[in-house]
């Protein structure tokens, strides 16, 4: 059977990986993109995903020689988001390695570009990212621009919307559980996950490997993470190991070579 | 020492496939281009993206002719990958019904959910078994045979002798066809980390 995956996710500003607390708290530096994409190829991580939260002219470009550097050495799927508006910045970040592509405010801007892009490069490449959080108890809203602007939409409402635009994956992150290690949000990925037919990467809180085993028993296909890995001595090998105890399906062991 | 002939027809992530080839010592040529084609000892279909396109891409490039004469007159060693794989059945069922290249009998056709509900695209590490021997799985054990795999369609192969080795989602597919010197792989070797680099090191040592 399919197994479910284990994906580091890291957010790159200016070439250098970074990370917050709820999206805008304390920043903090880690590392180098390339190099930490070889480490955690080594230590067999299902896939990776890199958005860079700060996109411009100039940093697409080193985006761009990132991913073509890590598509060198390591031999595992990427997903690319941060800023992409055009079907030619698709191409371009394919081209250089990627093997999926994540969308974020363009998708509210125009919804019917994840449609196109969806035809002109397959379903499978289009990853829908949705930003969310809390307004009332129990409301939510997406937000785009990397947490900046609210819109109207109400995350699974969104989810359905871009499914039927033909995404071929969802992305989710909870704003307000983003580097807190305080564990997914499990009602909204139980809601998410009976409503969708197509698989679902959640991501934002992940402070434990209970918390993974939680979010897979309701029903994500795979876990992003960030803190976890970058600021605990907790590694993929170690949750892997923690997973398989628990019963979960994932890869049992992933290197074979000397 | 292997010359590798990636087909670029503009559809696909072939840098990729190159980085693995050259990591695995072989020389990766990303080619459209007939003549490098001819002097590559071996050959790698890839592609992603919709089926009818990518028959229209490869047709614009004159590239159907080019590969029969270089699989079928000349035998060369020659690996279909994802798109690659479907594009060798007689035809697909993706968005319309497209002719593919025909040269492993079947059809490419849509996963379904089934009862469990499913999630489609089929995407994820998922592992395979080998129900007839092949060079390309040659050396691994049946725990590295996991494999990279983003898909939405499969091929259904006419003949079961066509049929290397299939996988579990919901029912069985086949994930791996071939016949003589013509194999084909659904999921991404040069995406399955160790196991898929064993696999494409297999290909490249490959002499049917």
């Amino acid at each position: 059977m399919l197994k479910k995956r284990i994906i580091p996710k890291f957010l790159l500003r200016n070439g250098r990986l970074v990370k917050y607390v709820q999206f805008f708290e304390q920043e903090r530096e880690a590392g180098n993109p390339v190099s930490t994409a070889r480490v955690y190829n080594d230590y067999g991580a299902d896939e990776f995903i890199i958005l860079d939260i700060a996109p411009s002219e100039d940093s697409r470009q080193g985006v761009l020689d990132s991913i073509a550097k890590m598509s060198e050495q390591i031999f595992m799927p990427f997903t690319v988001g941060g800023g992409v508006r055009t079907l030619e910045h698709i191409n371009d970040l394919l081209r250089a390695g990627a093997d999926k592509i994540s969308v974020n405010t363009q998708a509210v801007r125009d919804p019917g570009f994840v449609k196109t892009a969806a035809q002109a490069f397959g379903d499978q490449c289009v990853t829908v990212s949705i930003d969310y959080k809390a307004f009332a108890p129990g409301v939510f809203r997406v937000f785009t621009d990397g947490g900046r602007e609210k819109t109207t939409h109400e995350p699974v409402d969104w989810a359905l919307r871009m499914q039927d635009m033909n995404c071929g994956e969802i992305l989710i992150t909870s704003i307000d559980r983003d580097g807190t290690l305080s564990g997914y949000d499990v009602d909204m990925i139980a809601r998410l996950n009976e409503a969708l037919d197509i698989p679902l990467v959640v991501s934002g809180g992940c402070g434990g490997l209970q918390h993974c085993i939680e979010a897979f028993n309701a029903g994500a296909s795979a876990v992003g993470i960030s803190s976890l890995f970058l600021f605990t001595d907790h590694s993929p090998i170690k949750l892997r190991s923690h997973l398989v105890s628990n019963g979960i399906n994932v890869r049992a062991s992933t290197s074979s070579r000397n | 020492m292997s010359t590798v002939a990636i087909i670029d027809y503009g559809r696909g992530n072939v840098r990729s496939v190159a980085n693995a080839v050259e990591y695995c010592g072989a020389d990766a040529r990303v080619t459209a281009d007939p003549a490098v084609i001819d002097d590559a000892s071996h050959i790698i279909l890839p592609g992603v993206g919709a089926f009818g396109d990518a028959m229209e891409a490869l047709q614009a490039r004159g590239l159907p002719e080019v590969l029969h004469r270089q699989a079928f007159e000349k035998g060369k060693p020659f690996l279909g990958v994802c798109l690659g794989m479907q594009l060798l059945a007689d035809r697909s069922t993706e968005h319309g019904e497209h002719a593919g290249l025909g040269w492993i009998a079947g059809e490419v056709v849509r996963l379904v959910p089934g009862p469990d509900a499913l999630k489609i695209p089929h995407m994820g590490w998922n592992a395979i078994s080998v129900k007839k021997p092949h060079a390309l799985f040659e050396g691994l054990y049946p725990g590295q045979l996991n494999f990279y795999f983003v898909h939405s369609y499969y091929f259904r192969a006419a003949d079961p002798g066509s049929v290397v080795a299939v996988c579990e989602y919901g029912a069985s597919f086949p994930v791996v066809v071939g016949k003589d010197n013509i194999i084909a792989a659904q999921f991404h070797p040069e995406k399955s980390q160790d196991s898929g680099i064993e696999v494409l090191e297999n290909f490249i040592a490959w002499s049917p």
